[in-house]
């Protein structure tokens, strides 16, 4: 059976974690193969994360079009968004899925949370949590459901770890005893080290390798 | 209960109604500022406009009447003159009747769903809100102080995330709209002919809202 529903993928995280550069290096990537995004930005204060990635993504970069990059106010309630009253998010969702049945995945991006921060199996299918060495290396032991429930856990902003005192092999350490079995992945958004393993991880987990639609309908096979 | 919880998932915690700007402007300083504020919005848009909507559309949907709610939903929909509150209440009230149609099976509820999905309603919040008041068998003097009270907690919400007064400062202003809600459900008794709304500093307001750059709700 072939479901009408797009893949949607969460990303939460804390603020100023890395959750908008993150997607200003996946889509382009995405893109590159074929994939057709939409990003829906829920921010805390402002629109200013979705403002930026229409300016770039979107009119500097014609990666896709600016209706289809979507700001949101969560009325000071992020978590809440995303989570207990997903509402507001799922009235764009449908809005978007009505207007764009051409659109391979929808990216919902958290407003910045603390690390209790999870989505809503209505609204997200496959959950991205982004944390950052700069908050110091105890943060995967932490824990905390975002930490330990994501399906993908991404430490960002590795470059700075000698600056602030942070050990990798620490956070490497913790991760592993933390998470178990379910990946994460080291990352530097800034420089985009580690960012095609996490394209890898969307295609494979949340895409099921299969083929851009516009690809799939010319008969194209995914690279 | 259910339906007027704060927890049931309307996404009404995003809205400010206008509180957001006014508080920016320094116009909303006080507890008793915002209690004025939000009685003269019930008295003068959600009492005698959302209320009146409300009560039309709940006999509608008893008579099974589809073409008359989608005309209150039409309605409602025009009176409505801030782009912001329209769309904020439009997503609304569909999320309402997609988490109804969740756990309630009804025919008036899906031709209602239908209809906003083809276009010919748009699924308006006082009006998706009394077509699942009917179908579960709310009474409308009911129904009206459920939208009122939740409009209430909302508005005091907003004011109290925005830092205009405090936990208890709410529950008294809740409180002391008791009268006010009372008084305005009895509109829920009025015919369609009877409906206005007129609160323009209000509704400069919220369009203000709209062209804010950093803010915290959608409306």
């Amino acid at each position: 059976m072939v479901s009408k529903r797009i893949p949607r993928l969460g990303i939460g995280g804390p603020v100023g974690s890395g959750k908008t550069m993150l997607i200003e290096q996946l889509v382009p990537r995405l893109v590159a193969k074929g994939y057709r995004p939409a990003i829906i930005s829920n921010d805390v204060i402002s629109k200013e994360d979705a403002e930026r990635m229409k300016s770039g993504l979107s009119v500097k970069k014609g990666l896709l079009p600016e209706d289809l990059v979507v700001g949101l106010a969560t009325g000071g309630c992020p978590h809440t968004a995303i989570r207990e009253d997903p509402s507001m998010n799922l009235a764009v969702i449908n809005e978007i899925q009505s207007k764009h049945d051409e659109l391979d995945l929808i990216i919902i991006e958290s407003g910045g949370d603390n690390i209790t921060t999870t989505f809503s199996p209505a609204l997200a299918d496959y959950f991205i949590y982004i944390i950052d060495v700069a908050g110091g290396d105890k943060y995967p032991r932490k824990g905390g459901l975002g930490i330990t429930s994501c399906d993908l856990l991404l430490i960002n902003k590795i470059d700075l770890a000698t600056y602030v005192g942070a050990d990798l092999r620490i956070m490497e350490r913790d991760a592993k005893t933390i998470r178990g079995k379910k990946p994460f992945a080291f990352v530097n958004c800034r420089t985009a080290e580690g960012i095609d393993n996490v394209v890898k991880y969307i295609v494979h987990d949340l895409l099921f390798e299969v083929p851009p639609k516009n690809l799939s309908k010319r008969g194209i096979r995914n690279a | 209960m259910q339906l007027s919880d704060s927890f049931f998932p309307t996404g009404m915690y995003t809205m400010s109604n206008g509180v957001e700007t006014l508080f920016y402007q320094n116009k909303i300083k006080s507890a008793k500022q915002l209690q004025t504020l939000i009685e003269s919005c019930i008295k003068m848009q959600i009492g005698v406009a959302d209320c009146v909507a409300l009560g039309n559309a709940m006999d509608a949907v008893s008579k099974s009447d589809m073409k008359s709610v989608i005309e209150i939903d039409q309605t409602l929909y025009a009176m409505k003159l801030v782009k912001e509150i329209r769309e904020a209440s439009v997503r609304s009230g569909i999320q309402l009747l997609n988490c109804m149609n969740s756990f309630t099976k009804n025919n008036l509820l899906n031709k209602y769903k239908t209809s906003v999905k083809n276009g010919t309603a748009t699924g308006i919040y006082p009006v998706a809100f009394g077509v699942v008041s009917s179908i579960s068998g709310i009474s409308k003097i009911n129904a009206a102080q459920m939208l009122l009270y939740s409009f209430s907690v909302s508005f005091v919400g907003a004011a109290l995330r925005l830092g205009i007064i405090d936990h208890n400062e709410g529950q008294k202003i809740i409180h002391a709209l008791k009268p006010t809600i009372l008084e305005a459900s009895k509109n829920v008794n009025e015919p369609m002919q009877a409906i206005w709304q007129f609160f323009p500093v209000l509704d400069i307001a919220q369009m203000m809202h709209e062209r804010i750059e950093n803010k915290m709700f959608v409306t």
